[in-house]
């Protein structure tokens, strides 16, 4: 074992909200290393390819899924330096000020300890750090207004334009989606060119992904990437208050201890739990930061509602991005659908490739043999698809904990429990009802709900926010109650979910949380 | 594989092509070239390819000839975390050579029971209704992973090698476009 000479600040993981922190923290003179279980990959690993595609995310995980609706874990997880936001599909919707105060306002769920307008200059901050391109001023009637996005809305193409008749007929008011890509050069980043390959990493720069804009800065101001690194315990002194750093093993698996005044939880939203919990100590029995017991707790996922839609022209839907072209907050009210509860947030127009999860095949999942061929053929002219996002509400059912089988460190795995509950099935439904009668109402062809096995998008939750030890792991900064030199970032500290896709809240609530440690530093280290 | 290993391997399978071993060499071809040249397996046994390429022929007519059987192959020998299969992300636990067996198995075991032979020697009725069966889930006595995420992944599996490639966008005629060209076609 080898014990590194102490660095200001660990970050355990390399995605979304740890590059922020790493910006951040780096650029106001403090020694960052991160720390990331995965690759140092390049932009030139980032092959325009289904089946490579695959390659930069986890090959299964320290998880077992279990519950009625078992997460599904892989497709949307990081594996390297990016994390999930490598391959993701820059969708960038923010929450809206209903998201902060369901509690209060409905008497169900939780209340975050922050409202909209304190996020809502971190969202701008955001885009101006790293481009979004859409149309701010058009999203006013559901928001308060902010600053333009620093880019126009991108291009738009016949397979999303094609909807909006629909949406016209549905009373749905739809605006240029906002997206975290480039619809013009973009501080020497190159201009999107709509070839559809969002998903298995954008190579030339034209979507903020981590790897060509948080971590790029935090790099260029002197932070440590330390890839192949798998953590699997914070450290604490022997009183157990303070943290003094993490316990890892390197690439030859090799057990490390990397000293640090400040540890920064930057891992996936069920990875933060399971390391808290395995941190577990004579002076904190239940694990790290959890006297409230809320450790691993709340779990959330989003659901998504696909309408597909198969129209008589070539609607071109092999060309633009993996985002969408159009969204819609006109029904992210709390009771929008009658006889259900939660928000969704509508989106049109991706585009689309032939294998894989999202592509054509997987639009009829029943149909093989000659039967697949020919719909093939006809879907690669005619198929398209929209999509509303579900919000599902916190239940403390849906956890995180940790099991007796142990990964090949000796660390005990974790199972992920996961449930939707009727207030979530019902809006499921509901989305799918009215999708159908967008479809028609556009002319489509034929349309066809995309049904199975109800989706768990998006995991959020297990570390959230709150004003106290005892209703929550970690304060709105992600600081945790307990541990004052511990911080947790990422969607895990969400107290809801909302409906909006979660990685522009990411950034900004780490962008918050980052700029709080750094102005607090001699408090929070010292 | 060293970093410089990955590189010059990505380099050229990026663009296309997987590593199959051709008289103790490694060369870069397609599944489709590999099952051409007769490349043999190096995990499965003739059995088992004859029967994945039987359900896969059945899944999408074409996946035989473009090397299903091949692909999974090289995919199941080469270590987790560099495979490329549709297994990988619907959380299948590696080794993925033990779900592909046991589904082999499980598809086996339902086929001797309802027709008394194995899968791949049904008559092309017999294995059209048999993966139609496999697809609702509703071959009494299944025993393996789950009927229906057999035909799914396997699925998934017949349209990657079909359709996954320059030449299925072709068929399709669609444009590929790539940023990093698979330079090998795949």
């Amino acid at each position: 074992m080898a014990t590194h000479e102490k660095v200001d600040v660990a970050i355990v993981g390399a995605g979304a909200s740890g590059s922020v922190y790493a910006a951040v923290l780096a650029k106001a003179g403090k020694k960052v290393v991160l720390l990331e279980s995965g690759p140092d990959w390049q932009l030139t690993d980032l092959i325009s390819s289904d089946f490579w595609g695959r390659r930069i995310k986890p090959a299964s995980g320290p998880f077992l899924l279990e519950g009625k609706n078992p997460f599904g874990y892989v497709y949307q997880a990081g594996w390297g330096v990016g994390g999930a936001a490598l391959h993701y599909f820059a969708n960038f919707p923010r929450l809206l000020p209903n998201d902060f105060k369901i509690k209060s306002e409905h008497g169900r769920a939780l209340d975050w300890p922050i409202s909209y307008d304190d996020v809502a200059p971190y969202y701008d901050r955001v885009a101006g750090d790293i481009g979004v391109s859409g149309d701010a001023k058009a999203e006013e009637i559901w928001r308060p207004a902010g600053k333009p996005y620093p880019m126009p809305p991108m291009k738009t193409f016949r397979h999303g334009e094609i909807w909006l008749k629909g949406f016209e007929a549905v009373g749905i008011r739809m605006v240029p989606a906002a997206v975290g890509m480039n619809s013009a050069e973009f501080k020497g980043r190159r201009a999107c060119i709509y070839d559809g390959w969002c998903h298995v990493g954008c190579p030339i720069g034209a979507l903020a992904n981590p790897v060509v804009t948080y971590l790029a800065d935090a790099r260029k101001a002197g932070a440590e990437v330390r890839p192949r690194a798998t953590v699997t315990r914070v450290l604490t002194n022997p009183q157990g208050t303070k943290i003094t750093g993490i316990e890892y093993y390197d690439e030859k698996k090799e057990r490390q201890v990397q000293e640090a005044s400040v540890v920064v939880l930057a891992a996936w939203s069920a990875q933060n739990p399971r390391l808290l919990l395995n941190s577990a100590t004579d002076r904190h029995p239940k694990g790290l930061a959890n006297s409230s017991g809320l450790v691993g707790k709340y779990m959330m996922a989003h659901f998504s509602s696909g309408t597909w839609a198969m129209f008589d022209e070539d609607i071109q839907n092999h060309m633009g991005t993996t985002g969408a072209q159009f969204m819609s907050y006109d029904r992210y009210g709390k009771t929008s659908h009658p006889g259900t509860f939660g928000s969704s947030f509508i989106t049109a127009g991706s585009a689309m490739k032939t294998s894989d999860l999202g592509g054509f095949a997987n639009a009829r999942v029943d149909l093989f043999g000659p039967d697949l061929h020919a719909f093939m053929q006809r879907a690669a002219r005619g198929l398209t698809r929209i999509g509303a996002f579900g919000e599902e509400l916190p239940n403390i059912e849906n956890r995180i904990e940790l099991v007796s089988d142990k990964d090949e460190f000796g660390m005990p795995l974790a199972k992920i429990v996961h449930s939707y509950d009727q207030d979530a099935i019902a809006l499921w439904n509901a989305n799918f009802e009215e999708g159908l009668k967008i479809a028609k109402a556009a002319g489509a062809k034929e349309s066809w709900s995309g049904r199975g096995n109800m989706p768990t998008i998006h995991l959020m939750g297990g570390t959230i926010m709150g004003t106290a030890a005892d209703n929550s792991v970690v304060n709105s900064y992600g600081q945790s109650h307990e541990l004052p030199n511990l911080y947790v970032a990422g969607p895990g500290i969400f107290a809801t979910a909302g409906a909006s896709n979660p990685t522009y809240t990411i950034f900004a609530l780490s962008l918050r949380g980052a700029e709080h440690l750094a102005e607090k530093w001699s408090t929070v280290a010292g | 594989m060293t970093s410089m290993q990955r590189r010059a391997f990505v380099k050229g399978a990026a663009l296309g092509a997987l590593a199959f071993t051709v008289g103790g060499s490694q060369v870069l071809l397609t599944p489709g070239e590999a099952r051409a040249v007769g490349v043999p397996f190096r995990l499965l046994q003739a059995h088992e390819a004859e029967t994945i390429e039987a359900l896969g022929e059945t899944l999408l007519p074409g996946a035989r000839q473009a090397g299903i059987a091949h692909f999974i192959d090289q995919q199941l020998s080469v270590p987790a975390e560099e495979a490329l299969l549709e297994a990988r992300i619907m959380n299948v636990r590696p080794p993925y050579a033990n779900f592909y067996r046991a589904a082999i198995a499980a598809a086996d075991r339902a086929s001797k029971a309802m027709h008394g032979r194995e899968f791949a020697e049904l008559n092309a009725i017999e294995q059209r209704d048999f993966v139609n069966l496999m697809r609702q889930n509703k071959i009494d006595g299944w025993q393996g992973p789950g009927a229906g995420f057999v035909y799914f992944l396997l699925r998934s599996d017949a349209v990657d090698v079909v359709y996954g490639t320059v030449e299925g966008y072709q068929a399709l005629g669609i444009p590929y476009m790539p940023h990093i060209a698979p330079e090998r076609r795949w």
